[in-house]
């Protein structure tokens, strides 16, 4: 098994506080990048980092290594907990949020090019229409809500719920073959 | 809408895909949480769609993390027992609070002497003793078990917190018809247990978000 992550959280679940340092040096800032990125805001980041860390040592011995790669299962904790604290915000739709999906999309498409697995995602993301690609990944990088993607593509939200789905499953369709 | 309605594998499929992209809203998320625990398939189905969605997850760029680990492990491990002169006792309380004070000594000496063994450390339960939850240790294992009374309500669920003195409350799980156990050291006195109700799947927030029924202080009387 070449994951390292993998193996230091398999070492926390076996209580090894040294793994659990060493799995917060090596994985902290790719987390921190994720909550930043969601939540937006540095002090609230930085108490959801605390959370995930908890979390993560204290269900470590949930992670099943034949699921997935220690670090999709880090980021899936990271984003979880990300996206719940975003709904619990009180405000609705921030104009903020739209600026800052406009400006990374093309540095996205650039980076999505490195890797394999990412290699694949970005192949067919481009068999979705364009404008449906980007609220897919508005959603799943910047915690977009139907709420936000019905107001910046201007459409009713169960159109924009429908639009979605037929989209998702259409990409499944193409990662999976 | 052209598009024929999705039947009912492909909904399961969609909504799992949309709680993994995000889009769904509080209530929504609580319930496809709930779900998740309850329904192994669907369960899969999330799983099975963070795998797809990793590709994206090299478009999070790295941002420098402070040293939060010192924070974080006092919230897991806390440290052992304090001195117990600490604890401030009425005068009326007299020479029962020195019994109480021998009391703890005679526990500390006992979690660092003798091998694990389930102790009870404390016991959550309302006044009446009609909903009453237990707390024991084993080693670095804590087990919690309902002693008495009903488990919540249809759509909701007990969830246990444990807080550390000045700090937020860290939840220790849901309490459902098992007993819990989680590897969690034993805490010392003056950290407080507590139970809340919660929506089905528990709290969305990590913080407590219903009312809190039960709770207790390690190494008070209950």
């Amino acid at each position: 098994m070449d994951d390292p992550i993998a193996s230091l959280i398999a070492q926390c679940a076996a209580a090894d506080r040294a793994a659990f340092r060493a799995l917060y040096r090596d994985t902290s800032a790719k987390l921190m990048g994720v909550l930043l990125r969601i939540l937006r805001e540095r002090s609230e980041a930085e108490d959801a980092l605390q959370e995930v860390y908890t979390r993560v040592w204290l269900r470590a011995g949930r992670y099943d290594p034949a699921k997935g790669r220690g670090m999709t299962w880090l980021i899936a904790i990271a984003r979880n907990l990300a996206i719940d604290r975003l709904r619990a915000r009180p405000e609705a739709a921030s104009d903020d949020a739209l600026e800052t999906v406009q400006d990374n999309a093309p540095r996205a498409e650039t980076r999505l090019i490195a890797a394999g697995e990412a290699r694949r995602v970005s192949d067919c993301f481009a068999t979705l229409e364009p404008d449906r690609a980007a609220a897919v990944r508005g959603a799943y990088l910047d915690g977009l809500s139907y709420l936000d993607l019905a107001a910046r593509h201007g459409v009713p939200l169960n159109t924009m719920r429908t639009w979605l789905r037929r989209s998702l499953l259409k990409l499944k369709e193409c990662l999976d073959r | 809408m052209t598009d024929a309605p999705l039947t009912p594998m492909e909904a399961d499929d969609a909504l799992a895909a949309e709680y993994v992209l995000g889009v769904l809203d509080l209530a929504e998320r609580a319930e496809a949480e709930a779900r998740i625990k309850r329904d192994p398939g669907f369960a899969g189905l999330v799983a099975a769609w963070e795998s797809r969605m990793a590709g994206l997850n090299d478009d999070f760029a790295e941002a420098p993390a402070p040293d939060l680990l010192p924070k974080i492990e006092a919230r897991l491990f806390p440290k052992a027992a304090p001195a117990p002169t600490r604890r401030r006792f009425g005068l009326n309380l007299g020479w029962l609070a020195g019994a109480a004070l021998a009391a703890v000594v005679v526990l500390a000496t006992v979690a660092t002497l003798a091998p694990p063994r389930p102790e009870t450390l404390v016991t959550l339960a309302t006044a009446d003793r009609r909903l009453s939850y237990q707390v024991s240790h084993f080693g670095d294992t804590l087990q919690v078990a309902r002693v008495a009374g009903p488990a919540a309500a249809p759509g909701q669920v007990h969830q246990l917190w444990i807080i550390a003195p000045g700090a937020s409350p860290v939840s220790l799980g849901l309490l459902e018809d098992m007993p819990l156990v989680i590897d969690y050291p034993v805490p010392p006195a003056g950290f407080v247990f507590a139970v809340s109700v919660e929506p089905e799947g528990g709290s969305p927030t990590g913080l407590p978000t219903g009312p809190v029924i039960l709770t207790a202080i390690v190494g008070e009387a209950t």
